[in-house]
């Protein structure tokens, strides 16, 4: 059926930043759809608040806002933009409920928009509770046993009819957040009433248990003419009980009978029917008995999904682009398959291989967090892997994950050796069943602890419910590696003498260079020559949607050993990019988005690109970015063997983030040549050492530092140096364990609890620059000439992780006089490290003096936001400069400083690990980012805080209660805040001093002491703003209190003084004057018509 | 135990053999589902023929009798990439392994399978050879050669039924149907079952004048192996019933009806061989995805002659025929697997054949 012409402009909607259980697969489909629209003719209008995105990229729609994703700000969009349709499949879980509340306040009927991809009808059927049983009850598909509750009452009622365990799900909401297993009564209330908040509409559902039932999902597609396909099937590694974006999951599904499968297929097409869908896909869940094949539907998500982003990915069907195209009225037979370029879309892909995704944790960051995994999500990230069988995608997804491990252990980093489990004592079997009884993110590891410690499979499973058939497969790798172990050298410089057979059936099964190495004695180096002397090599296989029935036209690649050579390279230049890897905090989107704009700029300059990354979430995974796909762990092994094949002139290593820096020198090591700074450089700004002689030659400043091993060392750097001082053990990444410290005692609290993270690696002492004023400069360089892509000032004070601050563009409080000199500085070291391509640096600001804290000789996460500001695609240009060009020629020669203000601020994930304090520190942990941008500062700052999810008030109360040295600064913060006619509420403590200063504060009773407390106000929605500044390293127990429920009742707060100055005059701005929305693309016009 | 499969054109593969040993010769055919490996060794469609399955791990969910489309196991070889040493599933009575081995199937398995369907697709079908007892390139290919003359067994005799067979008797006789039996699979009938009917099977050869006798409201032409010997002689006899029995040709079946209503069929480079094969009336945007395994085609324009003969459906792939139908002469001719859609469902084809009966 042609498509539409009835309507002309379609509005976007994205997901907002990246948070757990939303990552970079909306981004993912959000280009993909931008894409298909544009091709088919249509006009569009996007909107999303993360700045970090390739779909808010200038060129991709024709009018982009960077605006707060909420019903106001998207209704001045819709006034102002005036669409005929709205697309709300294509923005996760944000996307669909924010077109959903639009149609409930009937703004969309208002202004004539419909709601195109997934009708209303449709979204109300799948997402509310008591419409999906009821619907699904109608097509005789059976659900489990659940009633809704809308109080606690009601859940408690429901519960005791049902009997435990029991699910509980918040209703419209993400990722499965707020929901809980409950095993008791008492577990039931607390759950329920966190639930009923966390739900938009104040719905739980409370369900039967199906714990340890197989989870069986189905990507399925329907377009206007009814023709239904499924694009895959997928089975959940982890049963029933871990959240399906917590799970390891293969497709297509594993040990499921024909009639199973056929049976599947029958009951998702009545379902996708039922609900409605009709120009679009929708993720289908089941649960399945595993003991007589009983089946409930768990839920459909009738959008885009995460899971339907790696269907995409694990099968090379661009679901995203077609499922656009469907919403636009074509039919499936209309629209091409691009891989094949033979057949259509109507046909359903099939494979030749297994595709394993594993997810990537990081409780490290959340020590106090147990490290459990269940209903509601905690992965921030996930990898993909393919394999010709599951070993080789299971072992290939454990190295993909980058958690140091190099495959399915046996790669020297095993917390439990082999001869501990030759004779494993009670405790340890103990241990080692409690790790596969309770799901968590180290159980694959565990499973191989328990098959060597003489565990059966059947044991295994009906502690784990883990199907029989992973595991024996996992079994399978526990027997290779007891058989590789009888050829272990004596001596690590022996010879190998490991069969050449063996050798390739450990390949063919995943097991890395690294792991042979260990389990051989050996070198990765000498096993990878040992390899290559026996012809010993692997092969690329394609993933071509039809398991080699058609020629591929647009395929991509994974490895894998067999026989014939399929990844046959071109005679073009090329240019390999190394890609970010899964998503975690630290390593994000941003630099995902680099990688595309690499991968843009090669083709824009006649170059193939090559494209080396293992994240499905991504863009820069997407089958048309780059020239040629490599699915791929970003090992060392896997990256030279692409590299090995494809002779490329050089490899890209500063956009992926630091786990492709960190290779660099293997890599030149290894004859690869590194386009941009060179290796030797990249060296000095990561070394210490090296760096800090830099310095001092080029006579810059650097806060004073000095390293030890034992407390007496540290004691003896500290005094010399001064407190507070910042300490952390060497080689641990992203400020992980970095600690502030203020004294000799905290010293020793802390050097004692190091050591063991550290080893033998010495402690670093830095001088803790104290209410210094951070700055983050991002600057490209072609080895002549040096800009500035921009100063961003942070707005939190030192101390607080780079990627934690909101940051302001230009800054907002600096002097030209230390601009100048944060100027000077950064060129002179751009020139000192013959700068090729980006680098950012930090700086930290006190008594007019200029630090250097860090320089970061690669894209930094800054890039994309700063690039949005001022209008230029830095990582494209500095693409262009690695390959040969100069700034001169590409037309960047002078620093912008822009007209309007920017201002990015941190999302972070409290709300998954409940009990968590919220203060900020060095240790990064926010999971995203958001830009606000306006005319003036205190409007682009409120901006920015509604898209991070704080819902600031104009009116109410607000509760303030700050550390000793800050309550000199609140006293302003406050007197505002009461002018603007706000109450202030206090603790004793500072409101003595605000009570001075002529401020009236009603005084609340310690949480312990009396009621109401500011718990009960706040549980009550009467307080709109909390400020609370930490007291101390061991904050006071009612403080983490007051912020892990802020957090719990989602109440507006800041935790640093200046963060609270800027609310304030965010929110006086606010009042003032309503807010408006203005597109980039105007942003952009405007400040080059003032140059 | 070592084993070699060897194409006509040279080219060879390395693999592990299990079940059978010695040798096997057939013509080498993939198919690209990923479940079914049981239902596909027992479609008499596959016999004779190598079967390569593209899916590389294979036996995953066991064997068990209920999945067996006929009695036996029709295939010369089985040749894969990983068996699955486990089965797990609650339906399994049986490990693949040990169902192999009581079914003395020569299974090659540890063969790089990609490569082989690759080839497959650039060179079409070819016969091959595989052996665990010769590995000597020019004696095995004289072997194909041997094979490829003496070519002149059909299976057809071997896939039919002797006699007439009863299968679900009933007491209206209204409900009568006659199938002509070209190797039918169990899914054929337990659908026709579902939908009431009373089914006689009868051998492949019978003559017109012996199924009318026996009076059945319609006659359906199964599935089974293709380019037998013997199929134009069937063909010639369906012509007779033409007109006085409303009549379904299922696959080869279909290719029987073609050619007794005066068409012809050719051989496709490769064949139709998996579950996913989109199909549509060519009139109409609305289409299915259907399972297929054939190699042969009707010509489109064999039909353009034949009066009152409509395409109703071909392949979206290939523009292939895929179903024809008349009103008048009260015929459809499905090229596809007709296939329940799910637990105790009956495919569109029969309900519309169905109504062609009233």
């Amino acid at each position: 059926m042609p498509k539409r012409k009835d309507i002309k402009r379609i509005l976007m909607i994205g997901s907002g930043p990246i948070v757990i259980g939303q990552a970079c697969e909306f981004d993912y489909s959000g280009s993909q759809a931008c894409k298909a629209l544009r091709e088919e003719g249509y006009y569009t209008i996007l909107v999303n608040s993360n700045p970090a995105t390739i779909m808010t990229d200038p060129g991709m729609a024709d009018v982009t806002y960077i605006e707060p994703l909420n019903v106001e700000m998207v209704t001045k969009i819709i006034a102002k933009e005036r669409p005929d349709a709205i697309l709300p499949t294509l923005g996760g879980q944000t996307g669909l409920n924010l077109a959903f509340f639009l149609m409930k306040e009937g703004i969309l009927k208002k202004y004539g928009v419909e709601s195109i991809g997934a009708s209303v009808e449709a979204i109300s059927c799948a997402e509310d509770r008591l419409l999906f049983k009821k619907a699904m009850q109608e097509i005789g598909i059976d659900v489990p046993k659940s009633g809704i509750a809308t109080s606690v009452e009601e859940g408690l009622r429901i519960g005791s009819n049902i009997g435990f365990p029991l699910i509980l799900r918040p209703a419209y909401c993400l990722g499965g957040s707020g929901g809980a297993t409950a095993y008791n009564k008492e577990e039931l209330g607390k759950f329920l009433d966190k639930g009923l908040d966390t739900s938009p509409v104040h719905q739980v559902l409370v369900e039967q248990s199906v714990l340890g039932w197989k989870e069986i999902e189905f990507e399925v597609m329907r377009d206007c003419a009814d023709n239904v396909i499924m694009i895959t099937s997928m089975e959940n590694v982890d049963p029933m009980g871990v959240h399906t974006g917590d799970s390891i999951v293969v497709a297509p599904a594993q040990t499921l009978t024909a009639e199973e499968y056929t049976n599947f297929v029958n009951l998702s097409k009545k379902i996708i029917r039922r609900i409605g869908v009709s120009g679009g896909g929708a993720n289908i869940q089941f649960g399945q008995n595993p003991n007589n094949g009983q089946i409930v539907i768990i839920e459909v998500n009738p959008r885009l999904s995460r899971s339907s982003a790696l269907a995409s990915k694990a099968t090379g069907f661009p679901i995203a682009r077609v499922a656009t195209k469907l919403a636009v009225g074509l039919s499936l037979p209309e629209v091409m398959n691009q891989i094949t370029a033979k057949t259509t879309s109507f046909f359903e892909p099939t494979v030749d291989y297994c595709v394993f995704k594993i997810c990537r944790f990081t409780f490290e960051k959340f020590p106090k967090c147990e490290r459990l995994i269940n209903t509601s999500m905690k992965a921030v990230g996930e990898a993909m892997s393919i394999g010709r069988n599951f070993k080789e995608a299971l072992q290939k997804g454990i190295r993909s994950i980058e958690t140091g491990r190099f495959g399915f252990g046996a790669d020297g980093k095993d917390k439990i050796t082999d001869e501990e489990l030759l004779r494993p004592g009670n405790e340890l079997m103990k241990l080692i069943k409690d790790k596969i009884r309770i799901p968590n993110d180290e159980r694959l590891f565990y499973i191989r602890y328990a098959l060597k410690a003489g565990l059966s499979c059947e044991d295994i499973y009906h502690l784990s419910r883990i199907d029989r058939w992973f595991i024996d497969n996992m079994k399978e790798l526990v027997e290779t590696e007891e058989e590789i172990k009888k050829f272990r050298n004596k001596h690590s410089e022996d010879e190998l003498k490991i069969p050449v057979e063996l050798l390739l059936e450990a390949k063919k099964d995943g097991f890395s260079d690294r792991q042979l190495s260990h389990l051989l004695n050996s070198k990765e180096e000498a096993v990878r020559k040992f390899r290559k002397k026996n012809n010993t090599k692997n092969v690329y296989k394609l993933v071509d949607t039809c398991a080699g029935e058609f020629t591929a036209k647009q395929p991509y690649f994974y490895s894998t050993y067999e026989t014939q050579e399929e990844g046959r390279p071109s005679k073009n230049k090329k240019v390999v990019i190394l890609g970010g890897g899964p998503n975690r905090i630290g390593q994000g989107i941003e630099f995902d988005y680099c990688c595309c704009h690499a991968a843009y700029a090669l083709r824009e300059e006649g170059i193939d690109s090559i494209m080396i990354n293992c994240n499905p979430e991504t863009v820069s995974t997407d089958y048309d970015t780059s020239d040629r796909l490599y699915f791929e762990p970003l090992t060392l092994e896997d990256i030279l063997n692409v590299i090995e094949l494809e002779k490329p002139m050089g490899a890209i290593v500063q956009f992926g983030g630091q786990t492709p820096l960190n290779l660099s020198v293997a890599l030149r090591n290894a004859g690869v040549h590194i386009l941009g700074t060179s290796a030797e450089n990249i060296d000095i700004a990561e070394d210490r050492k090296r760096f800090k002689q830099m310095l001092e030659k080029l006579k810059l400043l650097q806060p004073e530092s000095g390293t030890a091993f034992t407390f007496q060392e540290a004691k003896q750097v500290a005094a010399k140096i001064g407190y507070p001082v910042l300490v952390r053990p060497s080689y641990v990444l992203g400020g992980r364990a970095m600690e502030i410290v203020y004294d000799e005692s905290t010293l020793e609290k802390f050097i004692h609890e190091a050591a063991s993270v550290s080893g033998e690696h010495p402690i670093l002492i830095d001088k803790f620059l104290e209410d210094a004023i951070e700055a983050d400069v991002d600057v490209i360089g072609d080895g002549d000439t040096f800009v500035i892509g921009g100063i961003m000032e942070h707005i939190e004070e030192a101390g607080i992780h780079s990627g934690d601050s909101a940051m302001v563009l230009p800054p907002y409080s600096l002097s030209s006089d230390i601009l100048n000199k944060i100027r000077e500085a950064t060129y002179k070291m751009a020139k000192e490290l013959n700068l090729l391509g980006l680098m950012n640096v930090q700086y930290a600001v006190k008594d007019d003096k200029v630090y250097i804290l860090e320089v970061n000789p690669r894209a930094s996460r800054t890039v994309p936001f700063v690039s949005k500001v001022i209008g230029v695609p830095l990582a494209k240009l500095a693409t262009k400069v690695m390959l040969g060009k100069k700034l001169k020629s590409l037309g960047f020669t002078q620093e912008i400083i822009p007209k309007h203000v920017a201002i990015k601020e941190s999302v972070f994930p409290f709300a998954r690990f409940p009990g968590v304090d919220i203060i900020l520190g060095p240790e990064m942990r926010s999971t995203g980012e958001v830009m606000g941008i306006d005319t003036d500062f205190a409007r682009a700052y409120i901006k920015s805080q509604i898209a991070a999810g704080q819902n600031l008030p104009k009116k109410g109360n607000v509760f303030i209660s700050v550390r000793d040295r800050d309550k000199r600064a609140v006293i302003m913060i406050a007197k505002k805040l009461q002018d603007l006619g706000f109450s202030i509420y206090s603790t004793s403590g500072t409101a003595v001093s605000l009570e001075k200063s002529g401020v009236s504060v009603k005084i609340l009773p310690k949480i312990a002491e009396g009621r109401p407390n500011l718990l009960d106000l706040m549980k009550d929605g009467k307080i709109q703003l909390v400020i609370n500044t930490p007291s101390g390293r061991i904050p006071r127990q009612d403080e983490v209190k007051i912020r892990s429920h802020v957090v719990l009742y989602n109440v507006p707060y800041t935790t640093t003084i200046s963060g609270a100055q800027a609310t304030v005059s965010g929110i006086e701005a606010l009042i003032k004057k309503d807010l408006e929305v203005q597109s980039l693309q105007q942003y952009h016009k405007k400040a080059k018509g003032k140059r | 135990m070592k084993a070699i499969l060897l194409l006509e054109d040279g080219k060879s593969f390395t693999a592990e053999a299990m079940g059978a040993c010695g040798e096997r010769i057939g013509q080498v055919i993939f198919n690209t589902a990923v479940v079914g490996y049981q239902e596909m060794l027992t479609d008499p469609a596959n016999a004779g023929k190598i079967l390569v399955l593209t899916y590389p791990l294979i036996g995953n969910y066991g064997c068990a009798p209920k999945f067996n489309e006929s009695k036996k196991i029709w295939p010369a070889a089985l040749v894969i990439k990983e068996k699955t040493r486990i089965s797990s599933n609650w339906q399994a009575r049986q490990s693949f392994d040990d169902y192999v081995k009581e079914n003395k199937l020569f299974v090659a398995y540890e063969l790089d399978t990609r490569t082989l369907m690759v080839h497959l697709r650039q060179k079409g079908e070819l016969l091959g050879i595989v052996s665990t007892e010769d590995f000597e390139t020019k004696r095995l290919l004289s072997k194909i050669e041997a094979f490829r003359k003496n070519q002149k067994e059909s299976f057809l005799p071997q896939v039919s039924v002797k006699n007439p067979v009863i299968l679900r008797k009933g007491r209206s006789k209204k409900r009568n149907i006659a199938v002509l039996d070209l190797g039918i699979t169990k899914s054929i009938t337990h659908q026709l079952e579902a939908m009431g009917f009373n089914l006689e099977i009868f051998p492949y050869n019978t003559q017109p004048k012996d199924i009318l006798r026996h009076r059945p409201i319609a006659l359906v032409l199964s599935g089974g192996p293709e380019e037998q010997a013997g199929l134009d002689k069937v063909a010639d006899n369906i012509r007779a019933l033409i007109g006085r029995l409303p009549i379904l040709g299922i696959s080869c079946g279909h290719q029987v009806l073609a050619k007794a209503l005066g068409g012809t069929v050719s051989k496709l480079k490769i064949g139709h061989r998996g579950v996913n094969y989109p199909i549509a009336d060519p009139a109409s945007y609305k289409g299915e995805i259907t399972t297929q395994n054939h190699a042969y085609t009707v010509d489109a324009e064999s039909l353009e002659k034949i009066r009152d003969i409509k395409i109703t459906a071909h392949n979206l792939n290939d523009r292939s025929v895929e179903e024809i139908e008349s009103k008048k002469l009260k015929v459809i001719g499905a090229q596809y697997y007709p296939c329940s859609p799910g637990l105790g469902e009956t495919n569109n084809i029969f309900k519309r054949f169905a109504k062609m009966l009233k």
